[in-house]
C-alpha cells in the first residue's frame, strides 16, 4: 500500500523520500512537496486550540485520484508522510498510525546515531530496511 | 457553449445582470466613461425593505445566458445600449440596430434602454421611456437617473415573476426548469409521474428562491432554498440539488457578510440603504433552523412562507456553509463526470488552472499554487496547440518559483549544503531553460542553465551533468554567458551566476616573490613606520578580529613592475575533464595586469596547485578581490567574499615603487650545493670550488641589469658561515671602486667584479695521521715558536680533479669553507622610498691539505745573525709538487713524499713587533691578545721565510704561501 515515503524536516525540506514505482519518483515529489500546505495548515490549526498536547498523526491529507497522502508531524516539527494506493481499501486508519509510529521510532534510532548529523539527509540502512519493509508489506497485501 | 467565469462569488448571486454594449460606432474610451456612470448605480433601493443590486457587463455570451433559468443571476434581465447618432437621417437604422441587439437576449430580458448621444432636433423631441437622447458624451447629466428609473422598472418585473412563481397555484402545472444539456434527456419522459412532479416542484422552488435573493428578501429565499433542497433530495436530482445548496450558502454569506467577502473587489459603495450594522462582518448566533416538514406539503408550494419566516433565521452557520458549500461540489462533480462530453478548450484549460492556482493562493497553500500554476504553463505548449505560447509559459513558471522557494540569486545558495526539494527544482529549472530557448532568448536558457549547474551541481548525476555541460555548451556558442544582471520585460532581474564551483577553489594564497626580489627597507627609515603602528613594543591585543583576517596586511611586499603569483588551491567536481580558460585574477587598489592562464583539470581531480600571475603596474595596496573564469563558454567573475569556504591568509599587500633587477653569473660553475642549515638566508645561486690549502683562485663575477630601472647604488659584503675552522687571512677580497665607477647601470648593461678566494685554513688538527707516516718522534707542537709555523706553512690546495680521484682516507681531510657573498642594490622610484634589494651568492670551497710541515728544527748557521731551519716536509697530495723558499732552490716532493729542506735564514727577534697600545690592550681579552700577537709573529715569520709550493701538473698557477 505505502507507494512513497518521505521524512521531511523541520524547515520543509526532504530529509528522505522514497517510492516504490521508482520510474515516476518526480510525481511522488509533487505529491509529498504540496502534501506540505496541507500539513502546515494542520499544525496552525492544531497549535492554537491544543498547545502542545497535539496529535502527532494527521490523517489523511488530501485524496488524489490515485492515492491518499497521510502525515504525521513529530514535536520537533519533522514530518513524515506515506501515500499509499487509492485502490487499496483494505487499510485501516490503525494500520497507518502504526506505520507512522514505526517510522518515527525508527527516525528515532537515525537521530541517536552519533556519527549523524541532524538536518542531512538519512543514509542509514536500518531505515531504509523499515521503510522498504512497510512498502513491500504493504505490496503483499494488495 | 458557455464560459466558467471565474471572477464571481456568493454575493452575486443576490445581484440582477444588466448588460451595457455600444451599438455602431462608439468611441471606445467614451463607451467606458459613461459604462463607469452607468455602473456607479449599482444599488437601488426600492420602498423601505427592498433594494436591487446590480452587476453590470459590457461583454456577456449569449450562452451563458442560456444558464438564467438555472441560477436567475446569470440570466440578462437588462440592456442598456449606447450609441451615437449624428443626424435624424440615420436613426432609423440605428433603432434597428438597437432592436437587433435585443434579440440576442429576448428570451431573458426584462427591459432595455437606448442611450443616443449626438442626435438633436425633432426624433430627439419625442419622449420615449426607453430611449434617451443626448447632445454630446459631455453634456449628459441625468444618466445617472435614467439607469436609476430603469432599475426601478427591472424591479418591478423581477418583482411581479416572483410573486407569479410563488403564487402558482398547487393545482396548476408546474414547468420543468432546465439547463440547456438537460433538454434533450427529458424528451418522452413521463411528465405525470409523482417523481418529475416534484422534480418540478423541487426546481421551481429553486428558482423561486433565486429570485426572492435578487429581489433582497433574505429571509425568503432562504427558505425557498431550504425546501427546495429537500424536495430535490427526495429525487436525486443532483445538478439542481447543488444549485439549491449553492444558493442557500450564498444566502447565508449574505447575510454573514454584508461587507462582503470577495477581498479583491471594492467593496460595494454603502449607498442608500445597506443595513445599519453594514461594518458587522459576522452575526454571531445565526442558527440554521429546520424545515418544519409540515411546511411542505404534497401538492405544491405553500403560497405563503410567512408562516416560515417567523419561525427560523434559516440561516446557516458559517461552518455549515462550508459543509454544504462541500456537499453542493460534490454533487456537481456527479453531474460533471457523466457530461464529459464538456471538453475545455486548450485556452480554458490554462485558465482554469490558472484559477486554480489563484484559488490555492489565496488560502494559503503556495506549493499547491504553484503546482498548478506550472501545470498551466505547460497547457500554454501543449502539443496540441498550433502556436505554442512560450512566452506565456516562461511567464507562468517564474511565477512558481517562490511556491519552490527557489531563488533565482544564486547567493542565497551558498550558505552551505543547499536544502530544499531539488528534484522538482530541478525539474522547474530545466523548463525555465527549455521555455527561454523556445522564446528566442539563449542568453536566459544559458543564465538558467548556468544557474542550474551551479546551484544544483550536488543532485545532478553524472549523466546529467555532461548533459547539461553539452547542451550549455551548445548554447554558449551563439551566445557567451557573461556577468551583465539581466532585467526581464516584467521587471525581475537575473543576476548573474559566476561558476564558484567550477572548480572549487579552497585556498587563495598570495606568494611572496622569489627571494633575490623581495625589496627590503633601509633601517634607517624602518624605525619611523614602526612607530605608526603602535606605541606597544607588544600587546596581547590582537589589533584585527577574525572578520577583518581576510582584509589583513600581509606583511611581505609586491613590486611594481614585477610579476606577482597567486595561488589557488582548486578542485573539479566534474567527473570528466575540465577546461578552464582564461583565469585570472581580480582586483582593485592598484593597476593591475592580469596575465590569464588555460588550464584543463582531470575529472575528479584532488586539490589541484593552480598558480595566477599578474604584474601590478602601479604602487599602493592591492586587494585580490577574486578570480575570473571562462568555462563552458561563461565568463564568471567569482568573489571570495561570497566564497566563505575558501581559505585565505589575506588578501591585501603593498606595492611598492618599481627596482632594478640583477641577473649575477660567475665564471665558476653553478653548483646544486644545498645551503648549510645554519644559513638563514636564501641563496640565489651557490658556486662551488675545490682548493688546496693556501691556494688562491679568482672568481669573475658578472652583474647585469636585466629590470628596467638604472642601478643606482650597489654594495658588497661577505660573511663566512659555518666558522669552526679558523680562517686566517681574508678568504674572499675584492675591489668594488672599478665596478663602482659604471654606476648608474642601465637596463640591459653588465658589470664584472673579480672576487680571489683565499683559503688558509689549520690542518694541524690532523698530526695522528703523519705520526702514522712518519714515526719519528718530536712534535711540532712542543716548540715555542712551532705554532704560528704551523700555521704558516699549512698546505695548499688544489683542483677538484683530486676529490673525485682521491680515496676513501684522503678525503676526510677535506675541509669546507662556506661564505655568502651579498649585493645590496637599488634605484629607480623604489630607492626614493627607501626600498633595495639583495642578492646573494654562496661561495663553498673544499678544502684540501696540501703541504705538512712534520717537524721543524733550527741549526746554528755559519754567521752568528743566521740559522738553518730544518723542515721536514710532507706531500700529503698525489701529485708531484715543488716546495721553494726565499733564496732557496726548489724541491721536488713526489706524492706522499716526506723530505727535510734546510733554509739559511736572519735571526730575528720577536720583540721587535710593534706591541699593541695601551689603550685597546685593556679593553681586549688576555685571550685574543695572545691570539694577536701570534699571527703577527706568523706574519713576520712567513715574510722572512717566502715559502711557496705548487703543483706540477697544474703549472698554470703558482700558489704563493704566506
Amino acid at each position: 500500500m505505502a507507494v512513497c515515503i518521505a521524512v521531511i524536516a523541520k524547515e520543509n525540506y526532504p530529509l528522505y523520500i522514497r517510492s516504490v514505482p521508482t520510474q515516476n519518483e518526480l510525481k511522488f515529489h509533487y505529491t509529498v512537496h504540496t502534501s506540505l500546505d496541507v500539513v502546515e495548515e494542520k499544525i496552525s490549526a492544531v497549535g492554537k486550540s491544543l498547545g502542545d498536547q497535539r496529535e502527532l498523526y494527521l490523517g489523511l491529507l488530501y485524496p488524489t485520484e490515485d492515492y491518499k497522502v497521510y502525515g504525521y508531524v513529530t514535536n520537533s516539527k519533522v514530518k513524515f508522510v506515506i501515500v499509499v494506493d487509492s485502490s487499496n481499501t483494505s487499510l485501516r486508519d490503525n494500520e497507518i498510525r502504526s506505520m507512522f509510529r514505526k517510522l518515527h521510532n525508527s527516525f528515532t534510532d537515525v537521530m541517536c546515531n552519533p556519527f549523524h548529523n541532524p538536518g542531512d539527509t538519512i543514509q542509514s540502512k536500518a531505515f531504509d530496511g523499515i521503510v522498504s519493509g512497510m512498502m513491500v508489506q504493504t505490496a503483499s497485501y494488495t | 457553449m458557455s464560459v466558467p467565469d471565474y471572477m464571481q462569488c456568493a454575493e452575486d448571486h443576490q445581484t440582477v445582470l444588466v448588460v451595457v454594449q455600444p451599438v455602431g460606432i462608439v468611441p471606445e474610451d467614451q463607451f467606458f466613461r459613461i459604462y463607469k456612470r452607468i455602473a456607479s448605480v449599482s444599488q437601488v433601493s426600492i420602498r423601505d425593505s427592498q433594494r436591487l443590486l446590480i452587476r453590470y457587463r459590457h461583454h456577456y455570451l449569449p450562452e451563458n445566458n442560456e444558464w438564467g433559468d438555472f441560477q436567475t443571476h446569470r440570466k440578462v434581465v437588462g440592456l442598456i445600449s449606447i450609441t451615437t447618432c449624428a443626424s435624424a437621417k440615420e436613426w432609423p437604422q440605428t433603432a434597428e440596430r438597437f432592436h437587433g441587439q435585443k434579440e440576442v437576449y429576448s428570451s431573458t430580458l426584462y427591459d432595455s434602454r437606448l442611450l443616443v448621444f449626438g442626435l438633436q432636433g425633432d426624433v430627439a423631441e419625442q419622449p420615449r421611456t426607453d430611449v434617451a437622447f443626448y447632445p454630446s458624451f459631455e453634456d449628459c447629466p441625468d444618466v445617472e437617473k435614467r439607469v436609476d428609473d430603469f432599475v426601478g422598472s427591472i424591479f418591478i418585473v423581477l418583482e411581479s415573476k416572483r410573486l407569479d412563481r410563488a403564487t402558482d397555484k398547487s393545482g396548476d402545472k408546474i414547468p420543468l426548469l432546465c439547463v440547456p444539456f438537460e433538454k434533450k434527456d427529458f424528451v418522452g419522459l413521463d411528465t405525470d409521474s409523482r417523481h418529475y412532479k416534484k422534480r418540478c416542484q423541487g426546481r421551481m422552488r429553486k428558482h423561486v428562491g433565486d429570485l426572492c435573493l435578487q429581489a433582497g428578501m433574505l429571509q425568503d429565499a432562504l427558505v425557498h432554498y431550504h425546501m427546495a433542497v429537500e424536495l430535490l433530495r427526495g429525487v436525486n436530482d443532483f445538478l439542481w440539488l447543488g444549485a439549491a445548496l449553492e444558493g442557500l450558502c450564498s444566502a447565508s454569506v449574505i447575510f454573514h457578510y454584508p461587507g462582503g467577502t470577495a477581498g479583491k473587489t471594492v467593496a460595494r459603495k454603502p449607498s442608500i440603504s445597506q443595513p445599519a450594522d453594514a461594518g458587522k462582518r459576522h452575526r454571531p448566533g445565526a442558527q440554521e433552523v429546520l424545515i418544519d416538514p409540515g411546511a411542505l406539503t404534497a401538492n405544491g408550494i405553500s403560497a405563503d412562507t410567512s408562516t416560515e419566516i417567523g419561525r427560523a433565521k434559516n440561516c446557516l452557520s458559517p461552518e455549515d456553509i462550508i459543509e454544504k458549500y462541500k456537499e453542493a461540489i460534490s454533487y456537481y462533480g456527479k453531474v460533471m463526470t457523466r457530461n464529459e462530453s464538456t471538453n475545455l478548450s486548450e485556452e480554458e484549460k490554462i485558465q482554469r488552472y490558472s484559477i486554480l492556482s489563484e484559488l490555492y493562493e489565496l488560502i494559503g497553500f503556495h506549493r499547491k499554487s504553484a503546482f498548478f500554476k506550472r501545470v498551466a504553463a505547460m497547457q500554454c505548449v501543449a502539443p496540441t496547440i498550433p502556436e505554442p505560447g512560450w512566452r506565456a509559459c516562461y511567464k507562468l513558471l517564474l511565477e512558481t518559483l517562490p511556491g519552490y522557494s527557489l531563488s533565482l540569486d544564486p547567493k542565497d545558495f551558498s550558505k552551505g549544503t543547499h536544502r530544499g526539494w531539488a528534484a522538482v527544482q530541478m525539474r522547474l529549472l530545466h523548463e525555465l531553460v527549455y521555455a527561454s530557448r523556445r522564446m528566442g532568448n539563449p542568453g536566459l536558457s544559458v543564465r538558467h542553465l548556468s544557474f542550474l549547474l551551479q546551484t544544483m551541481l550536488d543532485f545532478l548525476s553524472d549523466q546529467e551533468k555532461k548533459e547539461v555541460t553539452q547542451s550549455l555548451e551548445n548554447y554558449t556558442s551563439k551566445c557567451p554567458g557573461g556577468m551583465e544582471v539581466i532585467t526581464l520585460p516584467d521587471g525581475l532581474k537575473l543576476p548573474p551566476v559566476p561558476f564558484t564551483k567550477l572548480p572549487i577553489v579552497r585556498s587563495v594564497k598570495l606568494l611572496n616573490l622569489p627571494v633575490s626580489l623581495r625589496p627590503h627597507k633601509v633601517k634607517g627609515l624602518l624605525g619611523q613606520n614602526m612607530s605608526t603602528a603602535s606605541p606597544f613594543i607588544y600587546s596581547p591585543i590582537i589589533m584585527h578580529n577574525r572578520g577583518e583576517e581576510r582584509c589583513k596586511k600581509i606583511d611581505f611586499q609586491w613590486v611594481q613592475g614585477d610579476v606577482c603569483e597567486v595561488q589557488l588551491m582548486v578542485y573539479n567536481p566534474m567527473p570528466y575533464e575540465l577546461r578552464v580558460e582564461n583565469m585570472g585574477l581580480l582586483t582593485s587598489g592598484v593597476e593591475f595586469e592580469s596575465l590569464p592562464a588555460a588550464l584543463s583539470l582531470p575529472a575528479e581531480s584532488g586539490l589541484y596547485p593552480v598558480t595566477l600571475v599578474g604584474v601590478p603596474r602601479t604602487a599602493g595596496n592591492i586587494t585580490v578581490n577574486g578570480y575570473h573564469t571562462s568555462v563552458f563558454g561563461v565568463n564568471s567573475d567569482c568573489l571570495l567574499e561570497g566564497l566563505p569556504a575558501v581559505k585565505t591568509s589575506g588578501c591585501l599587500v603593498e606595492v611598492i615603487p618599481s627596482l632594478p633587477r640583477l641577473q649575477l653569473s660567475t665564471s665558476l660553475p653553478r653548483s646544486a650545493y644545498t645551503p648549510q642549515p645554519t644559513s638563514k638566508e636564501e641563496l640565489s645561486s651557490t658556486v662551488s670550488v675545490q682548493l688546496f690549502n693556501g691556494e688562491t683562485q679568482q672568481l669573475t663575477i658578472t652583474l647585469e641589469n636585466i629590470g628596467s630601472e638604472d642601478i643606482e647604488t650597489l654594495e658588497l659584503t661577505s660573511k663566512i658561515v659555518s666558522t669552526k675552522e679558523k680562517v686566517f687571512g681574508e678568504f674572499l677580497s675584492w675591489e668594488l671602486e672599478e665596478a663602482l665607477s659604471h654606476l648608474p647601470l642601465k637596463s640591459g648593461q653588465a658589470l664584472t667584479l673579480t672576487v680571489s678566494i683565499k683559503v688558509k685554513l689549520d690542518f694541524s688538527g690532523q698530526e695522528n695521521l703523519l705520526q702514522d707516516l712518519n714515526d719519528d718522534g718530536i712534535s711540532v707542537t712542543g716548540l715555542p715558536i712551532s705554532s704560528p709555523l704551523r700555521q704558516v706553512l699549512k698546505p695548499r690546495p688544489e683542483n677538484k680533479t683530486v676529490s673525485s680521484e682521491s680515496g676513501k682516507a684522503e678525503y676526510s681531510h677535506i675541509k669546507t669553507l662556506e661564505a655568502v657573498l651579498n649585493f645590496k642594490y637599488s634605484g629607480g622610484a623604489g630607492k626614493v622610498e627607501g626600498y633595495y634589494r639583495e642578492l646573494s651568492l654562496g661561495v663553498h670551497v673544499d678544502v684540501e691539505p696540501s703541504v705538512f710541515f712534520t717537524r721543524v728544527n733550527t741549526l746554528p748557521a755559519t754567521s752568528t745573525r743566521q740559522c738553518h731551519l730544518l723542515l721536514d716536509i710532507f706531500n700529503p697530495t698525489e701529485h708531484e709538487l715543488t716546495v721553494s723558499a726565499k733564496n732557496n732552490q726548489e724541491l721536488v716532493l713526489h706524492a706522499s713524499e716526506c723530505q727535510r729542506m734546510a733554509i739559511q735564514v736572519d735571526k730575528f727577534d720577536f720583540e721587535s713587533l710593534p706591541q699593541p697600545d695601551q689603550e685597546t690592550a685593556r679593553f681586549t681579552n688576555p685571550k685574543q691578545l695572545e691570539e694577536e700577537r701570534q699571527h703577527a709573529q706568523g706574519c713576520q715569520i712567513n715574510s722572512k721565510l717566502g715559502i711557496c709550493w705548487s703543483i706540477i701538473s697544474f703549472q698554470t698557477n703558482e700558489n704563493e704561501f704566506h
